[in-house]
């Protein structure tokens, strides 16, 4: 696991919530919410898909930390860490 | 907040995460939503088929949609997650495409000397505004714009502005706030002579800015993909069983009765029963608790099929709203039904693809009707009744249609079928008290009741429309159980 796969892992997510976006050209450092069409409902969908694909909780007061590729990927990967080791 | 925690495993069968009640549009969705993320959710319903009051009957061998006139929220193309249409399929993850929508030719809204056209294309309303109403076009542009800056489906909205006041501010002419109030009042007012301004904002935008729409084969294209994936994801329903008491023990719904006496336990609780409906299932409760809060807005619709396209009789509008006053009456009758406003559908008249098209024509014709002169009826009169109310619904109805009364006589002879239902119906769809349509006047946004583990979705949310009941219900699943869970 590195950070490049935790990024992997959020994309398809959003492939899956939201296969109507284009996501060939999503820049990992702009907020996903500038550069496609997700609101808050969404947001709560990656957080849910996160739980059930990959044992991952992610508390309310954190999902702000969701809001790049990169800034996912910074707070997900010592998650998926542990998840590994555990 | 307090929960009724118990092992769900402990209980086989007995003790579900999350019990829905009501698997009409709002339930179906909610319960969808919560299992689609791993909840034990059981679906719960009084009728023998889902969809409440947008379900579906056979009848002569046909089937037909109950309440269903049109899918309002048609998205313009390309117009994305603006459209709530479109946020709902996102959240349930069905396809737009899957729901096969057909765009309607045209409608129309009726009063006297004035008759104004509407499609899918906003642009065309705004024009057909502003030719009938010269002058009025720099305050009916203000009114669009007050609209743009409310947002209608906020869970905080306030649900108590009256719309009639709100467009009385902005609009000179009376006649163009009635004719506004028509086709919004028709598709989603609880209350009398009006509609509060948030449902009004959500039915404009659904039924002028985005626009109309229904699948060749009905809600059924609607209800089958989402229990198609409940099922798929392990979310239990059981149909014909209803509750007979929610029973409640500190501020938490400890348990609940069913109509079988069959004893089931939830952490959570979604009824879609409506406010009132709710509140007397509560195992305290009397049952005139909230006599007030039970809307009089009720219906008399009759279906005619018959053989002959409804465009060969020269008729190619899909809906007419009309009212034959200046004044728009929308309140409960004095007598059974009152025929002098009402709405047209035509669903033969959506743009289906390839040509295809409905084997029959179809004209539905829908009236307010009072509630307790229906229930008076013993069954003979009942019958009879329904038939007079539907010669006189169509009589007039008949009117707004181009040559619609000299096709009178072919129109009969040519009918197949004829079905019609009323108040009673309704209630026995939907369990509404007195056939309440839309609800009850008394709304509660976001769901919570005064039990933390019991939320209400659907009409009582005021989310008006198909969509609207089904992003309600999403809601509720989203706010008060997955969020934070």
């Amino acid at each position: 696991m590195d950070k490049e796969k935790v990024k992997q892992i959020v994309l398809d997510i959003i492939a899956e919530i939201a296969p109507d976006e284009d996501l060939t050209d999503v820049k990992p450092e702009i907020r996903l919410r500038d550069q496609l069409d997700l609101d808050s409902m969404d947001f709560l969908d990656i957080v849910m898909e996160l739980r059930k694909k990959h044992g991952i909780e992610v508390p309310e007061a954190e999902y702000r930390q969701l809001e790049s590729l990169d800034s996912s990927a910074e707070y997900l990967f010592p998650k998926f860490e542990a998840k590994a080791v555990a | 907040m307090p929960k009724a925690r118990r092992k769900p495993e402990a209980l086989d069968g007995q003790h579900f995460e999350v019990v829905v009640v009501g698997a009409g549009m709002a339930g179906l969705a909610s319960a969808l939503r919560l299992a689609m993320f791993g909840k034990s959710v059981l679906l719960l319903e009084k009728h023998y088929v889902v969809g409440g009051l947008n379900s579906f009957f056979a009848r002569g061998g046909r089937k037909f949609d109950v309440g269903l006139h049109a899918v309002t929220n048609f998205p313009p193309k390309g117009s994305g997650k603006a459209s709530p249409l479109i946020r709902l399929c996102r959240q349930l993850r069905i396809p737009f495409e899957e729901l096969a929508l057909s765009p309607q030719s045209f409608s129309r809204i009726a009063f006297p000397d004035v008759d104004l056209k509407f499609d899918n294309e906003f642009g065309f309303f705004i024009s057909e505004v502003e030719r009938l109403f010269p002058r009025e076009q720099d305050r009916f542009q203000k009114l669009l714009r007050t609209m743009e800056a409310f947002d209608a489906y906020s869970p905080e909205v306030a649900g108590d502005v009256s719309a009639r006041s709100i467009l009385g501010e902005h609009l000179q002419e009376p006649l163009l706030i009635e004719i506004l109030l028509c086709p919004t009042c028709y598709y989603g007012s609880a209350v009398e002579n009006d509609i509060d301004f948030a449902s009004f904002v959500m039915l404009f935008d659904a039924i002028f800015r985005q626009g109309l729409a229904r699948p060749l084969d009905g809600i059924r294209r609607f209800l089958n993909p989402i229990l198609k994936r409940y099922e798929e994801l392990g979310g239990k329903r059981r149909m014909n069983l209803g509750v007979k008491h929610f029973v409640t023990k500190n501020d938490i719904v400890e348990r609940i009765e069913l109509d079988n006496g069959e004893i089931i336990f939830a952490d959570h609780v979604i009824s879609t029963c409506g406010v009132v409906e709710t509140e007397r299932m509560l195992s305290s409760a009397s049952q005139d608790e909230n006599a007030d809060d039970v809307s009089r807005i009720s219906i008399l619709e009759s279906i005619a099929v018959f053989k002959k396209q409804p465009a060969d009789f020269g008729w190619e509008e899909t809906i007419v709203f009309y009212n034959d006053a200046d004044v728009f009456r929308y309140e409960r009758p004095d007598e059974l039904t009152d025929p002098r406003s009402g709405v047209i559908c035509i669903p033969n008249n959506y743009r289906y693809p390839n040509g295809e098209q409905m084997a029959e024509g179809q004209l539905r014709v829908t009236c307010l009707a009072n509630y307790e002169k229906w229930v008076a009826l013993d069954e003979n009169s009942y019958r009879s009744q329904k038939e007079i109310c539907r010669k006189a619904m169509l009589e007039v109805a008949l009117g707004y249609l181009p040559n619609g009364n000299s096709m009178a006589k072919e129109l009969e002879e040519r009918t197949e079928l004829l079905d019609i239902f009323s108040p009673r119906t309704i209630k026995k769809f939907t369990g509404h008290l007195d056939g309440a349509l839309y609800g009850s006047p008394r709304k509660s946004r976001n769901g919570s009741t005064r039990f933390g583990n019991l939320y209400l979705a659907g009409a009582d949310q005021g989310y008006v429309g198909i969509v609207g009941a089904m992003l309600g219900g999403v809601a509720v699943a989203n706010n008060r159980i997955l969020r934070g869970d």
